[in-house]
């Protein structure tokens, strides 16, 4: 609670907090009032230009903006929330135990860490997306994004646990006779928790990032709207070179604002944890 | 061993989990593309069946898949088929082999879309642009971000919270994202700058000056819609860093001392680099994959755009052929940072362990 | 600090070395095919063609299968290789180049070899010449022009007087008792291109008379030609070509002028959104690919043949074909039904930027001024099948379907006569033909509209290609008989409804016609008057015969709907820039065809094109 506290009083956080949280009561409750079932109806011609009917204008297919950037807009999330809590379990279960266990266990696991972290998951992205036939779903896009980047949190959450593994009160608690599950679950976890958070919120972000520039390149999922997908529709049918902004800005502006937000809230969150970066 | 020279030990301990780490990435390389049931030949076939008859097909596409190395052939290189007539299909093993072989020995194969051409070539041809964009942009980017970063965590007040935002927007724009902002504002609607290409239709590559100058011209958007955004996410590593830094012992001793500021700051940026160092290491990866989608947003002529060509056309040799080219450079690039640290970082000096094994 | 310095500086010593040393490189590369273009090419004389390469220029070898030489090699294009004779797809009449057409019947196709034509060695082109492309598939399986030979049964050569000199007359003859098709070879002197024998026989000798090997040259250093340009330079980034000022058909076919342009270039883009960009900055003088929206870019210049819709020229149908084979869509009732739940204004208007007509039922291309002729609108009213979703129900339910809607109003899914349930059916598309994606995306809003359980499929093209000939798909798009070339509309029927090549689906079976397997020969309902009218066809030459068989076809498909048409495209984008260059062909000034100035009788503008001062 101090925490929250503590955080509450940095306006970095509080900004980032109300435009992510807000615009994921926006994603979830919109729908109540903004019809999606006719998101990929056609509303009007081509490229209408935003008016009173339709705020954001329509893209090529003569589809309301409004409803395509809010089913986006729900997909990115989708995709970056299920990327980042594949990527926070494996990372925190593989983190904890290497740093935990150490030994050879550790070693192995802490190989496969560094290997994946160089080897570029953009590539291992590109090469799976290309194979996949048909079936290119939000899903999948979402736990080949997770698969890639567990290694950054494992490679944090091991740190940090190797750290804890020393400290006195784990020593008493296995003395005390607990097991290591135990210890884990009620020593460790608690420690981890905020970090563990904190990697996680930039999972998330990642994980819309990495959506997008998949699907920018057209290996986006094909089963659904994504902000990714409507950037790569504009770019292809040509929304840049005859001007039309409300095709390009307003999905670049929604990307950029989330992972903003996310990058706010974990850069106050580390201020707090390092008391040194407040002031 | 080499216990006396604790630094060569290093090094050298990096090169074997390097190489090792170069060798599973090679096996991905080959694993992943064959997920799929796809073929090239299937691919190739389509086209290259029309009005062939069906004798004509059958031994096309037998070279095909010799071509391939997908079915055995004698040791004179001639197809064997069996009692059927038909041919026999190499083992999955023993194409991975086949391709091990031919990619240590610097052979890619032959592209599928642009038959016979070699993938190598290809990737020859695009590889300059690449370096030419790639390395000043995040070079510069890179010291730029960390210089504001320090000066951030140094000066703190107004700088900062004036270049820390900043900086944290820049690092959260996508880098397609950027740059077609910049495409649509300055070359679409100012029209002060090229949308696309690498210099201009009227000339051929030739080392004149107007071609120099129609280079440097078309450098400007794609360089700075690199440049920008990783100056951003470099400059919030650095601050964070230097502010660290700053609250150490010797800092304070530093000024204790009353030494000049710029002595303090040449100190504290020291200290700091190390750590942005393994982070540039780290990231090198996923910096090189945002800037590869920079080249398909302005039709830079490199390694991104040969790629997305080879996406678009199911061109899987091609793409084989530079993802692993993409992934040896950052195994290359965080080597090389890694031995820089050896020389630089003094607990390695002093043989102590550090990094993953 | 002293140490960062160090190291600063060897990094930036490092950039230097490699920036250096890939700009050594790209000459290096450069250098070998490019000694004219110093000081670049002069925008004055210069015109940028675009849309007809994609990829990197691999090889300019004429013997090599068309898909994998560059442009103008590849395709019809005939800037440095000809064909001996143009067809002009605005008066559906022949034009000779390399020959002129002297006759054409049911039995022989009689071409004069144009005395003057010669090669840019000086050689003159010869009959030799010509036997050689047309009969290399009788010496080789790989040859690219092999299929000739299925048509051709022999070729005579004589020599005739005219205008006092001597001149080689080929009788090309039609083979009886192969194809016998007279039709298709008139397409292929057309398309043919001639190259000289003198220098492929060489190649031949010196490479053991292997064509495997002679395919694999480039032929890209001073090749000899006998078109009007010359390959100058090529990188992965354009492709240009120069004027040859000793080109023969300037004095024979122009009036002793040369073409105006001194270089054309074609710059290689790889993304359709930056032909567009390019043309509106006057970068390129003329494309053919689809650009949307083109009456936004007037204000910079860009024009097409009309000034408004459909703006182009059309010439091709792209259809969405049906498996016939498969349950339900081996129901001609429902395949009409499917037929009448698409909105075809919709896909005019939003897939084709408009530039389609209103299309009429049935296979002829109605606003052709080439086939209109064989339309008959009497049957397309009575028997064809309009947008209409209520009658697309009507028939969905005659055709024993039940369609089970949701409780919210969308489709769930379909049922058979038995009650069974239906897989969903999907249309196979390529993954990013923008245009194709949008078409098909209307295509499915109907059809769920009306009952009809159908969803996209855009699967990537390396795996749509394959799909076709094997006729693995429930529908797919498709562009058939897309060139205009002498032989239309009956190649269009022919690649829709033939069964001359007729194969089941399965066990790799491969047709390049009539994909969807429609009208099997081997079942009871085997229609034989289809493939009798498409053997008719060809060699009948009255008019009114010809057009009681066409207008019986059309008939067939429209009862039959094989397939589905969905818009009149014109056979390529021809859009320019007025910006560089005037005095285009257009609808106000129609000299020539609405093709850029590369292929057939689009090329002869190079002579009439403007430079703007």
């Amino acid at each position: 609670m101090k925490l929250l506290r503590n955080l509450l009083k940095s306006p970095m956080f509080v900004i980032g907090a109300v435009l992510f949280f807000g615009t994921i009561l926006f994603a979830i409750f919109a729908p109540f009032f903004i019809d999606l079932k006719t998101a990929m109806d056609r509303v009007g011609g081509q490229y209408l230009e935003p008016s009173g009917s339709f705020w954001l204008g329509t893209d090529d297919l003569g589809r309301d903006y409004v409803k395509l950037l809010l089913q986006g807009l729900r997909s990115s999330l989708y995709v970056g929330f299920l990327a980042g809590v594949l990527a926070t379990t494996v990372g925190t279960l593989v983190g904890i135990y290497g740093g935990f266990k150490g030994g050879i266990i550790d070693d192995i696991l802490n190989m496969f860490t560094n290997l994946f972290i160089v080897i570029p998951s953009f590539v291992v992205l590109i090469l799976v997306s290309a194979s996949l036939e048909q079936g290119r779903s939000l899903t999948i896009i979402a736990l080949l994004i997770g698969a890639t980047t567990w290694p950054w949190t494992a490679r944090s959450v091991r740190a940090q646990a190797s750290s804890l593994k020393s400290r006195d009160h784990i020593s008493l608690a296995r003395i005390n006779g607990a097991n290591t599950l135990q210890i884990i679950y009620k020593h460790i976890l608690p420690y981890l928790a905020s970090y563990v958070f904190m990697v996680f919120i930039m999972q998330v972000a990642s994980g819309i990032l990495s959506e997008s520039a998949i699907s920018m390149i057209g290996l986006g999922p094909m089963d659904n709207v994504s902000l990714g997908v409507i950037l790569n529709q504009a770019k292809n049918a040509g929304a840049l070179g005859d001007g039309i902004w409300w095709g390009i800005f307003p999905a670049s502006i929604i990307i950029t604002v989330i992972v903003f937000a996310l990058f706010l809230i974990n850069n106050s969150m580390e201020g707090v944890f390092n008391p040194r970066l407040r002031k | 061993m080499l216990k006396q020279y604790p630094t060569l030990r290093y090094i050298l301990q990096r090169g074997v989990w390097y190489f090792l780490t170069f060798l599973v990435a090679i096996a991905i390389n080959f694993i992943l593309p064959r997920l799929g049931d796809r073929n090239p030949v299937d691919i190739m076939m389509a086209k290259a069946s029309q009005g062939l008859s069906d004798e004509a097909v059958k031994e096309k596409r037998e070279s095909f898949e010799k071509e391939f190395g997908l079915i055995e052939v004698t040791a004179e290189g001639k197809i064997i088929h069996d009692a059927n007539g038909k041919t026999v299909k190499v083992s999955g093993f023993n194409q991975f082999l086949n391709y091990l072989k031919m990619t240590l020995s610097g052979d890619l194969g032959k592209s599928i879309q642009k038959y016979p051409k070699n993938v190598s070539d290809i990737i020859i041809e695009a590889v300059p642009w690449t370096l030419a964009l790639q390395f000043p942009s995040i070079l510069l980017g890179w010291i730029f971000g960390n210089v504001l970063g320090a000066l951030a965590a140094y000066r703190r007040g107004v700088f900062d919270r004036v270049i820390f935002p900043m900086a944290l927007f820049m690092s959260s724009v996508p880098f397609f994202v950027f740059g077609m902002v910049l495409v649509y504002w300055f070359a679409v609607v100012l029209g002060w700058f090229p949308a696309m290409e690498a210099y201009s239709g009227a000339l051929n590559p030739s080392l004149s000056l107007e071609f120099i100058g129609s280079m440097g011209y078309h450098y400007v958007l794609p360089f700075f819609s690199i440049f920008l955004i990783l100056a951003g996410g470099q400059a919030i590593g650095m601050r964070s860093m230097g502010i660290y830094e700053l609250g150490t012992d010797y800092i304070k001793y530093a000024k204790w001392l009353g030494l000049k500021e710029t002595k303090i700051l040449s100190y504290l940026f020291r200290n700091a680099m190390l750590p942005q160092l393994t982070g540039l290491a780290l990231s090198i990866g996923s910096m090189v994959g945002g800037a590869l989608i920079t080249e398909m947003i302005f039709s830079y002529p490199g390694l991104g755009m040969a790629m997305l060509t080879a996406i678009g056309s199911n061109d899987y040799t091609v793409i084989q052929g530079c993802t692993l080219l993409v992934t040896t450079s950052v195994l290359v690039a965080n080597f090389s940072v890694d031995i820089m640290i050896g020389f630089l970082d003094p607990r390695v000096k002093a043989g102590m362990q550090m990094g993953g094994k | 600090m002293r140490g960062m310095n160090k190291f600063g500086i060897s990094l930036a010593i490092t950039g230097l070395v490699l920036l250096a040393g890939c700009k050594d490189d790209k000459q290096a590369q450069t250098q070998g095919q490019d000694d004219s273009a110093a000081g670049g090419f002069p925008r004055g004389k210069s015109l940028y063609l675009a849309g007809s390469q994609w990829g990197d220029p691999s090889t300019f070898n004429p013997l090599a299968e068309s898909w994998q030489a560059a442009w103008p090699v590849s395709d019809r294009f005939n800037l440095m290789y000809e064909p001996l004779i143009n067809y002009n797809s605005q008066t559906g009449k022949f034009e000779p180049l390399l020959g002129t057409l002297v006759l054409s019947d049911a039995d022989s196709i009689v071409v004069d070899i144009n005395p003057t034509a010669k090669w840019s060695d000086g050689k003159p082109v010869v009959s030799t010449d010509v036997k050689f492309i047309f009969e290399l598939g009788r010496r080789f399986k790989g040859a690219a022009t092999g299929f000739a030979i299925e048509f051709i049964s022999g070729i005579n050569v004589d020599t005739v007087e005219a205008n006092g000199a001597k001149v080689e007359r080929l009788s090309f003859l039609v083979d009886k008792k192969g194809r016998n098709n007279p039709l298709v070879i008139l397409d292929l002197l057309q398309a043919i291109r001639i190259v000289p024998s003198h220098v492929f026989e060489a190649l031949l000798t010196a490479n053991k008379n292997d064509l495997a090997e002679v395919q694999k040259l480039k032929i890209d250093s001073v090749p000899v030609v006998s078109g009007p340009y010359q390959l100058d330079s090529y990188s992965n980034e354009k492709i240009v070509i120069k004027r040859r000022a000793d080109y023969w058909g300037n004095a024979s076919l122009h009036q002793g002028k040369l073409p105006v342009p001194l270089f054309v270039i074609h710059p290689i883009y790889k993304s359709n959104d930056h032909f567009a960009i390019a043309l509106q900055k006057g970068d390129i003088d003329a494309s053919q690919t689809f650009i949307p929206r083109i009456w936004l870019k007037k204000k910079d210049k860009v024009q097409t043949w009309m000034d408004q819709a459909p703006y182009f020229v059309s010439g091709a149908m792209p259809i969405l074909l049906i498996n016939t084979t498969k349950a339900p869509l081996n129901s001609k009732l429902f395949r009409r039904a499917m037929a009448a739940a698409i909105s075809y204004s919709s896909i005019k208007e939003l897939a084709v930027s408009g530039y389609s007509p209103d299309i009429q039922p049935g296979l002829i291309m109605a606003s052709s001024p080439l086939e209109s002729k064989y339309f008959v609108a009497e049957d397309a009213k009575a028997r064809g099948v309009l947008f209409n979703l209520d009658s697309a129900k009507a028939l969905v339910a005659a055709a024993g379907v039940k369609s089970v809607f949701k409780a919210d109003g969308t489709l769930d899914y379909m049922t058979d006569k038995a009650g069974k349930k239906l897989p969903t059916l999907t249309i196979k598309a390529p993954a990013g033909w923008s245009d194709w994606e949008a078409t098909v995306t209307i295509a499915v809003k109907g059809l769920r509209e009306a009952g009809i359980d159908v969803r996209e499929g855009f699967v990537d093209a390396g795996l749509y290609w394959p799909a076709l000939p094997a006729g693995d798909f429930d529908l797919i798009m498709h562009k058939p008989a897309s060139a205009v070339t002498p032989s239309l509309p009956w190649s269009r029927f022919d690649a829709v409804m033939s069964s001359r090549n007729w194969k089941p689906i399965g066990g790799g079976s491969s047709m390049n016609e009539n994909q969807g397997r429609y009208n099997s020969p081997k079942s009871k309902e085997y229609n034989s008057k289809v493939d009798s009218l498409l053997k008719v066809i060809p060699i009948t030459a009255d008019e009114v015969a010809l057009k009681a068989a066409y207008a019986e076809l059309n008939r067939i498909f429209m009862d039959d709907q094989p397939a589905i048409p969905l818009c009149y495209l014109p056979e390529q984008f021809y859009e320019f820039s007025v910006a560089h260059w005037t005095n285009w062909p257009s609808e106000k000034n129609p000299y020539g065809p609405a093709q850029l100035p590369m292929v057939s009788a689009g090329t002869n503008s190079l002579w009439q094109l403007q430079p703007v001062q």
